[in-house]
């Protein structure tokens, strides 16, 4: 099976700062790949990259057969490719149905309509009307997670989503991502939380100072081997 | 005290003008977040190829007006995309210098084209027809035209911002313009289009300043002057508050023409600081 993510020797900089790579990996369509790896490992670099939003990259980025390395980001967005953010970067004076419907818009059609989101998210729907600042942390989460699958994009990042949000709502989100994949959508899960990011996940890529230094099933892998890796020790 | 009641009013009417003059301004303060110093010689430039059609075509000022909103709205969209766009988010500096230099250019640009004489554009009596209403206070109807003009603009930017699709789109880039690339919504070209609807109010009040006041190439600054100080008296971002901003600075004129002509700019400069000192986030901040 063809890839539908395929990143070979991709690097990024800032300046004289070397943050990640080179690095090759792959995202196939219905698979949750986790990318796990201590602050500072390259994680949201790769997502950045991805979506054209790093600093300076090299390497070679494909996409369902084509190259999307020198696309812009929007160019990329529309193409397919939803980025759920870190800090989950709403737009505060946007109501919760208008910051969906951005996503809606400007995406492709597809499986995800406002009813499966608001089905997904009933908390959602009561509040539609409300400008986002005025939810709590879990909410505004799924409104971000909600936004990028309105899109209803063939490839979904996910960097940090679990950040700040309580254990509660956490497996509340966690318990969806199964749900989105077995759609055939491919997902990336970036996660400090290694435990709940393995649970979930189909493949992992374990990040040590930007390269690769551990990869395969969560299913054969040994927890401490893991943690070493990750560690670094 | 009859008297005292027709400056009010007035100095209320000439605050429409003047709200029209910043309605532009205050979208691009607050939506795109920078100061385009030749807004006001946009204004005049407008004002002039106003002047320039009536005078090759002989139509009246009011088609020739709605002439260039359409010209007004494809400049404003190209401005924004292919010159402004390209130093925007890269500090305060920049921006501040491109329009600067678009003002010196479009003054100098008018100087050689049309000479320096002060020119004016008639309604065709339009300007001077005047309902008496009683109590010593005379309306003109140009001027009750511009400040119900005004209202209207600033209740159709009110819609389109918070009612349409296209709003929505324009308040989510100005929150955060790499969020909105990252969901697909290009940035650059949502900008362009609000720039081209501050274009369509640029021709709309140069339409209206052609006919009730004197223009020459160098007039550009005192509109920009007014404009900003009816935007900042609003509060950034509240379309209303820069109609209010308006109004209070026709008014604090008017009443300072009372006191001695050439009190007239002062006091609105002078109500202005006043204000500013107290209030420095104006009467209606939205952010």
């Amino acid at each position: 099976m063809d890839a539908l993510l395929d990143i070979t020797d991709l690097s990024v900089s800032y300046g004289p700062f070397h943050a990640l790579g080179p690095v090759s990996l792959t995202v196939g369509a219905g698979e949750i790949v986790s990318i796990i790896g201590a602050n500072g490992a390259g994680k949201s670099s790769l997502m950045k990259a991805i979506v054209g939003q790093a600093g300076r990259s090299e390497g070679k980025i494909v996409f369902e057969g084509e190259d999307i390395t020198a696309r812009t980001t929007a160019q990329i967005a529309r193409a397919g490719i939803a980025l759920v953010p870190e800090g989950r970067r709403l737009f505060p004076s946007l109501t919760v149905e208008e910051n969906l419907r951005i996503g809606w818009e400007v995406g492709r059609q597809g499986a995800f309509g406002f009813d499966e989101i608001y089905a997904l998210f009933p908390a959602l729907a009561e509040r539609r009307t409300l400008h986002v600042r005025h939810l709590s942390g879990g909410q505004q989460q799924m409104v971000a997670l909600g936004r990028g699958l309105l899109a209803n994009p063939k490839l979904l990042l996910c960097d940090e989503i679990s950040l700040g949000l309580a254990p509660v709502v956490i497996a509340d989100l966690y318990r969806i991502i199964p749900e989105i994949r077995d759609r055939g959508i491919g997902i990336v899960i970036v996660e400090q939380d290694i435990t709940r990011s393995l649970a979930v996940a189909d493949r992992f890529y374990c990040l040590l100072e930007g390269r690769v230094n551990l990869s395969g099933r969560p299913t054969n892998t040994n927890r401490d081997e893991v943690a070493r890796h990750y560690f670094g020790m | 005290m009859g008297e005292l009641a027709n400056q009010i009013v007035q100095g209320v009417l000439v605050g429409g003008l003047y709200a029209m003059y910043a309605m532009g301004l205050s979208l691009s303060v607050g939506v795109m977040r920078f100061v385009n110093i030749a807004h006001g010689d946009l204004i005049v430039l407008f004002s002039f190829l106003i002047l320039a059609l009536i005078h090759a075509t002989g139509i009246g000022a009011l088609p020739a007006t709605l002439m260039t909103l359409p010209i007004a709205f494809v400049g404003g969209y190209f401005l924004q995309r292919f010159l402004l766009q390209r130093v925007l988010g890269q500090g305060v500096l920049p921006i501040i210098l491109v329009t600067f230099g678009l003002s010196i250019i479009i003054q100098n640009g008018l100087l050689g084209t049309f000479g320096a004489d002060t020119r004016r554009v008639s309604g065709g009596g339009f300007e001077t027809a005047t309902l008496r209403i009683g109590g010593g206070i005379n309306i003109g109807v140009l001027p009750l035209t511009i400040f119900i003009v005004a209202i209207l603009m600033v209740l159709a930017l009110d819609w389109l911002l918070y009612r349409t699709r296209l709003g929505a789109r324009i308040r989510a880039v100005s929150d955060d313009p790499a969020t909105a690339n990252l969901v697909g919504l290009p940035s650059a070209r949502v900008y362009a289009t609000a720039m081209g609807i501050v274009g369509v109010t640029i021709a709309i009040s140069a339409g209206f300043m052609s006919i009730w006041t004197n223009f020459d190439p160098t007039a550009g600054p005192s509109r920009l002057l007014i404009a900003f100080e009816a935007v900042v008296l609003g509060g950034l971002g509240s379309l209303w508050g820069t109609l209010v901003g308006g109004i209070i600075l026709g008014v604090a004129q008017a009443l300072g023409a009372q006191i001695d002509v050439s009190w007239q700019l002062l006091a609105g400069h002078i109500v202005f600081l006043v204000i500013f000192l107290a209030r420095p986030e104006g009467l209606f901040p939205k952010y």
